[in-house]
């Protein structure tokens, strides 16, 4: 009789206690406007510290709590418009000076000054284990009074004002940060301070962040900057699996969903709004120019016949909304993007094939099967590259391999054909200059400024070039130079969607830090 | 496992019981070295290159950042020397800093473990309780139809792949009927309890956050089912059979002839005497929950050991990946240590001397 009470009141106990956890689990309706708001993304982040961060979701929680010098407006990466300060440039653009706003204050409420944008900038150079360190590669900086700095290059830098964009350039409070550890060389150390609490002069303060699980937001209550913000928190979860962030997200557990698809927007309840369109990234195929490599993607006949081989449209299929077809090597939102891309002609390409002397031998074509980029994932494209080109007479085996094992090959240029992605690093067209012969990307491809001076010398006037008008003229011709001899074949610009519920409003994609938080609207 | 030990009394300067925990302690020690020798050999096998895989392009390409990273973790010293340097560190209590999270791994690992260790406890627990249950009902009713159906029902927990029962059943519950919540640990209005266990549950209970404590257990409600069902299936078959080859055995039939309650002579005399396999097959499975778990976490955003594993092999992170196989190393080595010393508790025959 006992034993039966215990087990009757264990039993109890049990059924209270499920029920009252799954009364806990009520979700709310992803309609209602939420008093805070719930982002889910499959996290990059590796520290919280603005200066050494290279990630983008490091990047999306740095623009909620740091600013820089300069901005973009909403998704419009052409033009960089006042941040912190406003610039100045010199008619060779190698002298730009910045003019910081008087009443700008960080979140402990101390003014912003210039010897924080210089300590902040120097900071970043010197950090030479910073995966941000390269950005300030070349820039020298100087405070000329407590609002004024200047910033100079040895070499005209037009790209100098979208760098300053990024923000893993943001500005922190010097003094915070000197007192927690941080100097401007690679002793410093303020990572750790900066990984539980913020120095910045953002919307937002951190509240926690955890590296495995959230960073949760709240707000700076000194901010005084243009943002109006309608979240006081904002919760930003790792969620790496795709499907769980759209169930999240049609379940009301979260307001944002970052990584989607394009075949998973495709078919979203009605109650979620998806921003689409074309992201920064660019995936193209790879042919190896040294002819140790390969003695048949060296050679620029083969190079075509497989360039006019592939219908794009059909690759196109495979990656969804919001994607384009790569016009070049210069992603569709970017100054200098070509209008058009290659279309599929196989006259040409059997024309090219047979000047070749390819003679139906196997190539071998490497790729990362285990890195989606955009939702694209390599291998089904992979798969109808080879049936393509199949058809056009050109015989493939497929060699997947996991990224980290891929890329070091591609890095050292040992890869003879290969599908690989490139995006940019700030949202400027000089990103795209290392596919240039002799350059970063080039030599991946064995391709060296011997072999194509013209790149060459296209690369030079797009780097050099001191006026938008000159630099626009200058990446076209770059690009078109690339399309039309270049040993690289630009595929997909996959789609970024970002999915809301219909209570949120106001995302802009930007390709650094995916969207301001702080934009984001309560309806 | 169990083992018998028989040295006189007379000549032992100490109990053997604590002779036993030494040599134990040793052989651990030795194992748990011998899988950091293994898991550096393969993880330095695998074609790639971590810094690559760390920096990602644009900072790969940066020879200064390059070098200092290199410097930095020790990569351009010949492997020979940066194990010694591991092992030497280790038995410091240093486990390194993880390349992928840059955080030393130890900290990472206290944070990540606990979190399986929560999911995986609540459904070993779910599988014992329905897995002997179910087990024993089955060899009861042996060849009768509820033998069949519990046989069939084992079978498709066995069968069923674990990533799709997660997103299904997470689809089903927490989308359509709305009687689970969303991913993760807690729901994003709460803040994790202060820890000091790393179990959201009970930390939860010591803090007196009965809310927070509520929305932990809903939250684990989910993946302890879709692990446990593999588990329950597995136990369901052991039971099964352990229990059939007991319930014949001379000393049940006399608890039934001296007139003992069915649940009596189930718990005291059948199970009692099933034990054993049963016991066996536990501290494996929950061993492999543990160490198992990655497609679980995946789905259910639950950041324990299994997603930090994934995350550290894909990036060739081999501080981490080193962590996590002495966690596992050492999860086993406890759990084997657990088991045998309760093989003596269940049955005197193999109690140490």
């Amino acid at each position: 009789m006992r034993n039966n009470t215990r087990v009757a009141v264990l039993a109890l106990g049990l059924v209270a206690t499920v029920t009252l956890a799954g009364c806990s689990a009520g979700a709310s309706s992803s309609g209602d406007a939420p008093s805070s708001l719930v982002i889910d993304t499959a996290f990059t982040l590796e520290t919280g510290d603005p200066g050494r961060n290279y990630v983008p979701t490091g990047y999306m929680v740095s623009k909620a709590v740091y600013e820089t010098l300069l901005d973009f407006a909403g998704s419009d990466e052409s033009t960089p418009v006042p941040g912190l300060a406003t610039f100045e440039q010199n008619a060779d653009a190698t002298v730009f000076t910045f003019t910081l706003d008087a009443d700008r204050v960080f979140s402990d409420g101390s003014p912003i000054t210039a010897d924080d944008v210089v300590f902040s900038l120097e900071r970043v150079k010197g950090m030479v284990e910073s995966k941000a360190n390269f950005l300030m590669s070349g820039i020298e900086v100087a405070k000329i009074d407590d609002l004024t700095v200047e910033l100079t290059t040895e070499t005209p830098s037009l790209k100098l004002p979208a760098l300053m964009t990024n923000p893993s350039l943001a500005i922190l409070n010097s003094e915070v940060v000197i007192a927690n550890g941080g100097t401007t060389d690679d002793t410093d150390a303020a990572e750790e301070f900066l990984n539980s609490e913020s120095a910045g002069s953002g919307p937002y303060v951190i509240d926690s962040l955890d590296f495995a699980s959230q960073v949760v937001l709240t707000e700076n209550s000194e901010y005084n900057g243009d943002e109006e913000i309608d979240f006081g928190r904002v919760v930003i979860r790792s969620v790496s699996e795709s499907a769980t962030q759209k169930l999240n997200l049609e379940g009301g557990d979260s307001n944002v969903a970052v990584d989607l698809s394009g075949d998973q927007v495709a078919d979203l309840s009605d109650d979620v709004t998806v921003t689409s369109g074309p992201s920064a990234q660019t995936i193209f195929l790879l042919l190896n120019q040294n002819p140790e490599i390969s003695e048949f993607t060296s050679n620029p006949d083969f190079v075509d016949a497989v360039r006019y081989a592939l219908d794009y449209d059909g690759l196109l299929e495979l990656a969804g909304a919001g994607s384009e077809q790569a016009t070049g090597v210069i992603p569709p939102s970017f100054l200098g993007a070509l209008t058009d891309g290659v279309e599929q002609d196989l006259d040409a390409s059997a024309t090219a094939l047979a000047a070749s002397g390819y003679d139906g031998e196997t190539i071998t074509l490497e790729y990362p099967n285990d890195y989606p980029v955009g939702g694209v994932s390599f291998t089904p494209l992979a798969e109808r590259i080879q049936s393509q080109l199949d058809a056009a007479g050109i015989t493939l085996e497929l060699a997947p391999a996991p990224f980290t094992t891929q890329i070091d090959e591609y890095v050292n240029g040992r890869e003879a054909f290969s599908i690989w992605f490139w995006g940019p690093d700030y949202a400027d067209s000089a990103n795209f200059l290392p596919f240039a012969a002799g350059d970063k990307v080039g030599l991946r491809a064995g391709w060296t400024a011997e072999m194509s001076p013209e790149t060459v010398a296209l690369s030079a006037a797009a780097a050099n070039a001191t006026s938008v008008d000159e630099r626009e003229a200058a990446f076209a011709a770059f690009a078109q130079g690339l399309q039309d001899s270049g040993p690289f074949v630009p595929l997909i610009v996959p789609g970024s969607n970002i999915a809301t519920a219909s209570s949120i409003t106001g995302v802009s994609y930007n390709s650094t830090w995916t969207m301001d938080i702080a934009e984001l609207r309560a309806k | 496992m169990a083992s018998s030990i028989t040295v006189p009394r007379r000549y032992s300067a100490r109990s053997p019981l604590v002779g036993y925990l030494l040599r134990r302690l040793g052989t651990s020690i030795l194992l748990l070295i011998g899988v950091t020798v293994v898991t550096f050999a393969l993880t330095n096998l695998v074609p790639g290159n971590p810094v690559a895989a760390a920096l990602g392009e644009g900072a790969a390409s940066n020879p200064a950042t390059v070098a200092a990273y290199v410097e930095k973790y020790g990569l351009d010293q010949p492997l020979p020397l940066q194990y010694l340097t591991y092992v030497g560190n280790l038995f410091q209590g240093d486990m390194g800093t993880s390349l992928h999270t840059r955080q030393p791994v130890a900290d990472d690992l206290l944070k990540a473990v606990p979190a399986t260790v929560e999911v995986a406890l609540g459904a070993i627990i779910v599988s014992l309780a329905v897995g002997t249950a179910l087990g024993s009902l089955a060899a009861y009713r042996r060849g009768k139809i509820t033998d069949q159906v519990v046989r069939v029902v084992s079978l498709i927990g066995l069968s069923i792949p674990t990533f799709w029962l997660a997103l299904t059943s997470f689809y089903i519950f927490f989308l359509q009927l709305r009687i689970a919540p969303g991913s993760g640990r807690l729901s994003p209005i709460y803040t994790p309890p202060p820890t000091v266990t790393g179990l959201y549950t009970v930390d939860a209970l010591l803090a007196g956050q009965w809310d927070i404590f509520f929305d932990a257990m809903a939250h684990l409600m989910l993946p302890v089912f879709v692990l446990s069902l593999f588990t329950i299936g597995l136990l369901t078959r052991f039971v099964r059979t352990s229990v059939l080859e007991v319930l014949d055995a001379d000393y049940v039939r006399a608890g039934r002839a001296k007139g003992l309650s069915g649940s009596r002579v189930l718990f005291g005399y059948v199970l009692r005497g099933a034990s054993l396999p049963i016991l066996t097959i536990v501290g494996l499975a929950f061993g492999s929950l543990l160490s198992g778990t990655v497609l679980v976490e995946a789905v259910f955003a639950w950041p324990g050991l299994g997603t930090y594993a994934y995350e550290s092999a894909t990036s060739l992170d081999l501080p981490g990946i080193m962590g996590v196989g002495l966690v596992v190393g050492v999860i086993y080595l406890g759990i084997n240590f657990i088991v045998d010393m309760l093989y003596g508790v269940l049955d005197p025959r193999v109690r140490l001397a």
